[in-house]
């Protein structure tokens, strides 16, 4: 690399595409995806407001000339290992697991994975080494399900990607413990793009907490695709913690095999704005997923999930819960949509989205939708937005507890349902650790 | 000394229509009253006005707690200074496990919560948690409930009495000075009203006021009361001793009707 170019401030280019494939050594196939996904980038316009996905979420404020898509020198100023330590101590603490990996600017810069799982077979590592270490199995699922073209933010995404987990988990293994990632941005204004692939085969069984945040003042444009193979059980939670001034963009979707069972969660308490796609495709018989989700939102935040239950093989369950609890001025949109492919018979598909208003002046939009082309079906969705009703709060208050503590614990409460629903308490501890957190309060302010 | 909880000529109601027309009531702490009345004569709309809630509104006469008027208290002030309600529908709240709130109920009614102190260690403003947990189990044994229940979210899928006894329980954990339970012999079968009768009983004795609202007869036989009023029209017509409930148990209230007319509503 010349001189010049080590210290050159990137844009979003064709030639910082490559520019960062270089840096990264990549094999072609990589750099090629990029390429590609750059092309498609350019090709998608820019949301104007009118789609329907972006109707309820206006972009304006958001330029994407702002950041740098990445920047080799700033690399250089993540603090190191050691002097981190205080800040991630915290976090890995509350959960004990099978594995951690800690990302700071797309960079790994610890990495653990228990000895026992690592003798199994269970690989659990960053991206960047994945795609080095393991070119074959990546390529085989890289980009295969959230594809190059899905929107343009993706498209972004795979330009420009960098950091992030990969997962997989061999026949017959499975772990008991969580994984643990903890991705971060610690610069001001940085643009992070980390990428989630997770892999469970046959009978497999994994859990996988991640946990974003940071990111003052800066963007993020994700991508997670999970994998669960035939009769595996794939646990994903998604902590979306990033600061209250970045904005956050993603894509995630999950293919499920035959007889799987997945859980997605994803608790949005960050961010100022932002705008995730999920997408849950049961395309084999007898697969079941839940699609949980839970958000806190204050101020002029603002926080849209749009998601997708894709029924195409028959016989296969989807459950959706979602709930948020808005205050402020903040704004919450919800949009589902159910589709059941013709011969998906025996489809059980559900849809809920509850709103808990804690001020007059937030707002809730939920907007289901329904495309069912089969008959033997069975099919609820639902949506509620409402105040806490008084009645809680005088029953708490009749206790000692005053107006604030009643709010609190009713809104952690709200939240409770979804979460037990992971059915695993060591994550569930680590996101109630996480609302309280969102709350304002120490956990045991909420009691525990 | 021995606290007193005074209500004085008390007119409340809501939306403009009175349904406490004239309460007059004074309790003293190591006292047990029964108030007795039909349907609808007000007793839960007292005992929520006692409480403080934010639905009822008094027009005049005042509630004293050792001679200082609680009117403008908030129920968890009221709370606080030691006044209790159980309730007779109490709420479910899903996601708030009963020991989650009642830790908290605990540290704020004793005074843990007042003294936050935010530089102190996580968990300085609550009860400790192992103290806690030993008080809880050793009330939970007495009062014959499943620890399991300590896990289960307030209210949420329990039966009539399971309900009663939880609010019997947190009566236990909250040691007011006044305790007003309202029909909370209602809907329970015999042994049910027994157990829940029995968990008052051992928690009666001169530290607490009781005003026990109910229909029959049955929980005045666990739990003697002292005095025992007739409630009617939004008011009390009579009081009298343990003798008044069975007088009323052996013949309605058909003779409170004679003597002081249907209940006339006013505008
Ligand atoms: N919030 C309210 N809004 C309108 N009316 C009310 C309200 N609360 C009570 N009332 C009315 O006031 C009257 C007294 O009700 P209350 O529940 O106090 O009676 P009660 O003596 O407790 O009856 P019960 O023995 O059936 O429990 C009833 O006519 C009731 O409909
Ligand atoms: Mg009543």
């Amino acid at each position: 690399m010349r001189i010049q170019e080590r210290t050159r401030e990137w844009t979003f280019t064709i030639e910082a595409v490559h520019a960062l494939s270089d840096l990264l050594d990549e094999p072609d196939w990589m750099r090629d995806l990029r390429v590609r996904a750059w092309r498609f980038f350019e090709e998608i316009p820019w949301p104007t407001g009118k789609e329907e996905t972006w109707r309820r979420t206006p972009l304006r404020g958001f330029h994407l000339d702002a950041y740098r898509p990445f920047s080799p020198e700033r690399l250089r100023e993540i603090p190191t290992e050691g002097e981190l330590a205080t800040v991630y101590q915290d976090h890995l603490a509350e959960l004990a697991s099978s594995g951690e990996l800690i990302m700071d600017e797309g960079q790994a810069i610890y990495h653990h994975l228990a000895e026992e799982w690592q003798a199994r077979g269970v690989i659990f590592t960053d991206m960047h080494t994945a795609v080095r270490e393991y070119p074959d199995l990546v390529q085989q699922y890289f980009g295969q399900l959230v594809e190059t073209d899905a929107n343009k933010f993706a498209a972004l995404h795979y330009a420009f990607w960098r950091g992030g987990t990969f997962l997989y988990v061999p026949r017959n293994v499975e772990v008991t413990l969580p994984f643990q990632t903890l991705a971060r941005l610690s610069l001001p204004h940085s643009a992070g793009f980390y990428h989630t692939l997770v892999i469970t085969e046959e009978n497999a069984a994994v859990t996988l907490l991640e946990d974003f945040f940071g990111g003052q003042e800066g963007m993020h444009d994700g991508v997670v695709e999970l994998f669960p193979g035939p009769n595996s059980r794939l646990r994903y939670a998604h902590v979306q913690d990033w600061d209250m001034t970045l904005w956050n963009f993603g894509t995630q979707r999950i293919r499920s095999s035959r007889d799987s069972e997945v859980i997605h969660l994803i608790s949005s308490w960050g961010s100022r704005l932002s705008k995730v796609w999920i997408t849950l495709d049961l395309v084999e018989p007898g697969a079941r997923g839940q699609l949980l989700g839970v958000y806190f939102t204050t101020d002029h935040q603002h926080i849209d999930h749009h998601t997708m239950q894709n029924h195409i093989a028959p016989a296969c369950a989807s459950d959706l819960l979602y709930k948020g609890a808005l205050k402020d001025e903040s704004r919450s949109v919800y949009q589902g949509y159910i589709k059941v492919w013709p011969g998906a018979q025996k489809t059980d598909a559900y849809q809920a989205n509850r709103n808990l208003m804690l001020d007059g002046r937030a707002r809730a939009d939920s907007i289901p939708g329904l495309e069912i082309e089969a008959d033997d079906v069975r099919c609820t969705h639902g949506a509620t937005a409402g105040p806490i009703p008084e009645e809680y709060l005088f029953y708490m208050e009749s206790r000692g507890l005053d107006r604030t503590q009643a709010e609190r614990l009713i809104v952690a409460g709200f939240f409770e349902e979804v979460l037990t629903r992971v059915e695993n308490e060591d994550v569930q501890r680590k996101l109630e650790a996480t609302i309280a957190d969102r709350l304002g309060v120490p956990l045991e302010d909420l009691g525990y | 000394m021995a606290s007193t909880l005074e209500i004085r000529d008390l007119h409340a109601g809501v939306e403009g229509k009175e349904i406490l027309k004239g309460v007059n009531l004074t309790l003293h702490q190591g006292e047990i009253h029964a108030l007795m009345g039909p349907n609808g004569s007000g007793k839960s709309t007292l005992a929520y006005v006692i409480m403080g809630h934010p639905q009822y509104e008094v027009y005049s006469g005042d509630i004293l707690l050792d001679g200082e008027s609680i009117l403008d208290m908030s129920p968890d002030e009221r709370a606080r200074a030691g006044i209790f309600l159980a309730f007779q529908y109490p709420v479910a709240i899903p996601g708030v496990t009963v020991a989650h709130f009642l830790r908290q109920a605990v540290s704020a009614v004793r005074g843990y919560t007042a003294q936050k102190n935010t530089n102190g260690p996580v968990g300085s403003n609550l009860i400790p948690l192992r103290e806690f947990r030993q008080e809880l189990n050793e009330k939970m044994r007495m009062l014959g409930i499943d620890p399991s229940f300590a896990r289960r979210y307030l209210n949420d899928g329990f039966s009539g009495g399971e309900k009663k006894r939880l609010e019997i329980l947190q009566l236990a954990m909250l040691r007011p000075k006044f305790a007003i339970l309202d029909e909370t012999d209602s809907g329970l079968d015999i042994d049910a009203v027994r157990a829940v009768a029995e968990g008052v009983k051992q928690l009666v004795g001169p530290d607490l006021g009781v005003l026990i609202i109910t229909h029959y007869q049955r929980i005045l036989n666990y739990i003697e009361p002292h005095y025992v009023h007739v409630f009617y029209d939004g008011r009390i017509v009579k009081s009298g001793g343990p003798e008044l409930a069975h007088e009323l148990e052996a013949q309605g209230y058909e003779w409170i009707r004679r003597e002081f007319g249907e209940p006339v509503a006013h505008a």
